[in-house]
Order: structure tokens, then sequence, then C-alpha cells
């Protein structure tokens, strides 16, 4: 339009002026908009990758902590004549504390009622009822359940039971067996559920009557019941 | 003349440049805001004051196109002085009036825009342009009708 401005120089000078004054404010402002539309979108995408990254490094840790259980897990060994078969908690059912577990496996898994149940710690409890992908596991926290067991020093024998009110007990413990506070206790094979020599527990506290012909005795399980997640039922071994 | 409105208009024009424009975008169909402010100039002031708006008008709305920004302004002088002629030599108290003119006014600068933009095709002149005066007249129509007074802000906020 140079006949309006005189050359193509005048008229960029014009247009530069024009811009400048009308146009350039409205530049900053839009851009200002612009700019926070994109930084907001930038949050919500950051937000959304902190959402996902918290999850992942949650399960990263979980992982981490299962491996330290499982590293825990490999050396053990089963008892002789026994194979294991892992199994995993998906349940567990009891008011105060836990006294039957459901695992995922079934007689798919060839268990059977009155398989052992074990972990690294010891003894867990034994298979009640079995459906084809689930078994349902009778715990030693059970008031109804009762093990045949001995102190693994003296070889005296008892009955270990759980009392909701006294936790875990020792019964039929005579006055003179030989048996003192940090013994261990392990199942003594007698009934035939539970093969001998698995732990049950430790005892904890020791009492003697002259009155009683029995000594009242406490223990401490060996497993923690609190967090049963993987357990290893005890199948026999095919002669 | 005081220059404060006009310039308060020139940045209005300025702002629908740059993203006005845009914001009332309906399917690629923008209003006409600089036509439409110089014809309602137009229909108010004197051609004087008429044309020389156009062609400041012109010059903002096309400031980035500096080697043919000066065809733009003179275009929208001359239509800015045509509206002034027009309104001098026919009645146009009526709205209907009013808005023949504006919407006049408006498919005569896209016809002329397309003719002169080279990037332009012809058949925009069948669909851009009329849209674009439709949509340049019905917001002509609700500032006159605020203008006249038929619409107000309490008549408006009684409805809600």
């Amino acid at each position: 339009m140079t006949f309006v401005f005189g050359g193509d120089q005048i008229a960029s000078r014009v247009s530069g002026v024009v811009v400048g004054a009308f146009h350039y404010p409205f530049f900053m402002i839009r851009n200002t908009f612009v700019e926070l539309s994109r930084v907001n979108q930038e949050n919500q995408r950051l937000q959304q990758e902190l959402v996902e990254f918290s999850t992942r490094f949650s399960r990263f840790e979980e992982m981490e902590r299962e491996n330290v259980r499982l590293r825990a897990i490999l050396g053990f060994d089963p008892p002789a004549g026994y194979s294991l078969v892992p199994a995993k908690v998906i349940s567990i059912a009891g008011d105060l504390v836990p006294t039957a577990a459901i695992i995922n496996c079934g007689l798919n898994d060839s268990v059977e009622v009155d398989q052992p149940l074990i972990n690294e710690q010891g003894l867990i409890g034994r298979v009640v009822t079995v459906a084809s992908d689930v078994a349902t596991v009778q715990l030693l926290t059970d008031p109804a359940h009762r093990v045949a067991v001995r102190i693994a020093n003296s070889r005296d024998m008892g009955i270990a039971k759980f009392k909701p009110s006294q936790g875990m007990i020792l019964d039929n413990v005579p006055v003179q067996a030989n048996i003192k506070e940090g013994d261990l206790v392990v199942s003594s094979g007698l009934g035939g559920i539970y093969p001998p020599g698995l732990v049950v527990g430790t005892v904890v506290s020791v009492s003697r009557s002259e009155e009683e012909p029995f000594c009242d005795v406490h223990l401490e399980t060996a497993a923690d019941f609190n967090s049963l997640e993987e357990l290893f039922i005890l199948g026999m071994d095919e002669p | 003349m005081r220059v404060i409105p006009y310039i308060l208009f020139l940045l209005l024009v300025g702002m629908h440049v740059v993203f006005l424009r845009d914001v009332t975008s309906i399917y690629g169909v923008s209003p006409d805001l600089p036509i439409l402010i110089v014809l309602l100039v137009a229909l108010y002031k004197n051609d004087t004051v008429a044309t020389w708006f156009g062609f400041a008008v012109g010059l903002v709305a096309f400031a980035a196109l500096p080697e043919r920004f000066g065809w733009y302004a003179l275009l929208m002088a001359a239509v800015a002085f045509a509206a002034c002629q027009v309104r001098e030599r026919l009645n146009l108290e009526s709205l209907k009036a009013k808005l023949l003119l504006v919407a006049g006014g408006v498919l005569l600068h896209g016809i002329l825009i397309q003719l002169i933009d080279t990037a332009g095709s012809l058949a925009a002149l069948w669909t851009l342009v009329p849209a674009v005066t439709v949509y340049t007249t019905v917001i002509a129509w609700l500032f006159f009708l605020f203008k006249e007074g038929t619409i107000t802000f309490e008549k408006t906020k009684s409805i809600f």
C-alpha cells in the first residue's frame, strides 16, 4: 500500500506502531491465559503422574517386603516324608484373634482335609474343609483346636490349646515336669494329624501349685497369626 | 471531538483481532466486529469522523498485513463514508432500517475483502461471508435493543 504510506518501510513502521499500541497488550493478556492454561494442564498431568508413581512405589515396597519374606522361606525344609505345597491366605476369620483362614488351594491342588499348614515360623493349623479352588484352615488360635505337643528338651508332653482369656496354654503338664521359661514346644506327632517336630511356640511362663497336679504353662506361638500371608501345606510324600 | 471513546473502540478492535475473534467463533464463523463498530459510528456521527475512524479501524484490524493494510484501511473508510451517505439520504430511524444498513455494510465489506485478499477463495462469498453477516447483524440487533432500552440490565436480571 505504498501510495498511502509512501513506501514499504514506512508501511512496516506504521504497522509496527499500530501492532505495538493496539495488539501487543492483548497478545500479552492472551499469552498469560494460554500460559496459565498450559501450567494448569501440566499441573493436572503431574498430579496424575504423582498418583501413578505413588501407587507404583507402594507396589514396589510391597514386592520388596514379599521378597524379604520369600527369602526367609527359602532354605526352609519340610519334615522328612513330607512335601510343601505353597498357598496364599485370601481371607481371615475371627473377632479378636484370627481363628480360621481361607487359602487359595483346594481339591484341584490335591489338598485334603486334616493336612497341616506351616510357615517359616512354625505350625499354623490344619485344613478342615476343601472346595475345588479354596480350603478353610483351622488355626492354632481357634479355641476348639488342640495340638499334642512335647517340650523339645525335656520331652515332657502336653496339649497346646488357645483360650481367648489366657492366650496359648499348655495343658496336662505334670508339676514334676522339667519345664522352664524359654523352652521350645514342638508337636509330638501323637494324634495322627501333625507330624512330630513342628515348632508350636516357646514357654513364656510356668507356675506350679502344690495343690494342683498340673502346671500352669503359658506359651507364645511361634507364628504371628495377625500377619499370615504365605503358607505351606504339608503333603505326605508318595511311598 | 472526544478522542478517548474512539481509542477505546480501537483497543476493542485490537482485542478482537488478537483473541476475541477466536473466543466468539462458532464453527469457524466470527462476527466482523471492526466493520460493525465502523458502521455504528457512521450511524451516529458525521461522515468526516466516520471516514477517519474507518481508516483507523482498518489500520488496526489489518496491522499484521503491512503490505496490504493500507488497502484494507481505505476500504473500511470507504464503507464508513458510504454508510454515512446512505444514512443521510434515507430514513434510518427504524430498527429494521438500521439492521439493514449494518447487514448491507458487513456483506459489502466481506465481499470486497474476499475479492482483495489474494488468499481468499470465491467459495467464501456464499459460505463464510453470509454467515459472518448474519452473526454480526445479530450482535448489532442486540446492541440496538440495548441502546433503545428494549433490553435493559434490570429486565435481563428479572428473568433470572
